[in-house]
């Protein structure tokens, strides 16, 4: 028998869920999590961080708990996509991701940080304006092969253009390793637009892969 | 402070950060008029204007910052 599955927006009691979320979706398949290495913090301290941006409950970005729709199947949270209207309050989503990042990390990360602002910059690919952005994706293990993700980025699509009906293209970013993931937005319609690859060796110590490609569906 | 006095010392710290020695720091400019102004660059940003000017932000006043005249006018309460 087919499983029961059931999508809702997540609440402040999916946190936990969330933050597994978040760390998985950013390692990209790989043990390289960008909140240790760029920052310098440990995993554990990583998931407290992390657990502490969501509480603030800021919408509109990556780290907004508002932005994340979850599967559940017999009650248990299988999945879980973030996405949202880029800039939809007049305010980039980087801009409050940075700001989430600035009052909650330690001082130290940001002077570690610094250091790195150029070697990052190589994979950085600009949000666009009143689109709407495919953020975070992560399925657990044992609820793969369900088609989870495809679901949940089918619903977040329906509802924000409920909420905005004139928008006209989705975005999505992802590592150049991450050829399942690829696979899998391409059979969600989203096609190619262009990849960023560095060149420089250090770049691998910090993040999980050395491109990240950007993949467009028209709506 | 004076305004204009903060918009040099802004101008200082925003081409430090963007790397850019010819960024013209004015009220109208936003995120969206800086290439390579992502997540990091504006925690980084923020944390320099902070350390450089010796104020410290809440979130919700970070949050209500729509571009640079926004900020300025909430720094101006601070010093």
């Amino acid at each position: 028998m087919a499983p029961e599955i059931n999508i809702r927006r997540a609440s402040l009691d999916d946190v936990s869920f969330l933050v597994d979320t978040i760390m998985e979706a950013e390692k990209s398949g790989t043990g390289i999590l960008t909140y240790t290495t760029i920052f310098g913090l440990s995993e554990d301290d990583a998931r407290k961080y992390i657990k502490d941006m969501l509480l603030e409950e800021v919408d509109g970005c990556e780290l907004s708990v508002s932005s994340f729709l979850l599967a559940e199947i017999d009650g248990q949270a299988a999945a879980a996509v973030g996405a949202w209207i880029e800039g939809y309050e007049g305010i980039p989503s980087a801009v409050l991701k940075g700001n989430l990042l600035n009052y909650t990390l330690p001082k130290s990360c940001i002077e570690k940080a610094v250091s790195l602002n150029n070697l990052v910059k190589d994979l950085h690919i600009e949000y666009i304006d009143k689109t709407i952005q495919i953020g975070l994706v992560y399925v657990s293990e044992k609820f793969r092969g369900l088609g989870l993700a495809n679901l949940l980025i089918e619903e977040q699509l329906k509802q924000l253009l409920q909420m905005e009906p004139g928008i006209t293209e989705s975005y999505v970013q992802v590592f150049g390793n991450n050829k399942a993931a690829i696979k899998s937005y391409e059979k969600s319609h989203f096609i190619r637009q262009l990849e960023r690859i560095s060149t420089n060796a250090a770049i691998l110590n910090y993040f999980p892969f050395n491109s990240k490609v950007l993949m467009r569906r028209i709506l | 402070m004076e305004r204009d006095l903060l918009k040099e010392k802004l101008t200082e710290i925003f081409r430090r950060v963007f790397n850019d020695d010819r960024l013209e720091v004015n009220d109208r400019l936003t995120a969206n008029d800086v290439s390579n102004w992502d997540s990091l660059s504006h925690m980084i940003l923020i944390g320099e204007v902070e350390k450089s000017l010796g104020i410290t932000f809440k979130l919700k006043e970070l949050n209500k910052m729509k571009n640079v005249g926004d900020m300025m006018d909430i720094i101006l309460t601070k010093l």
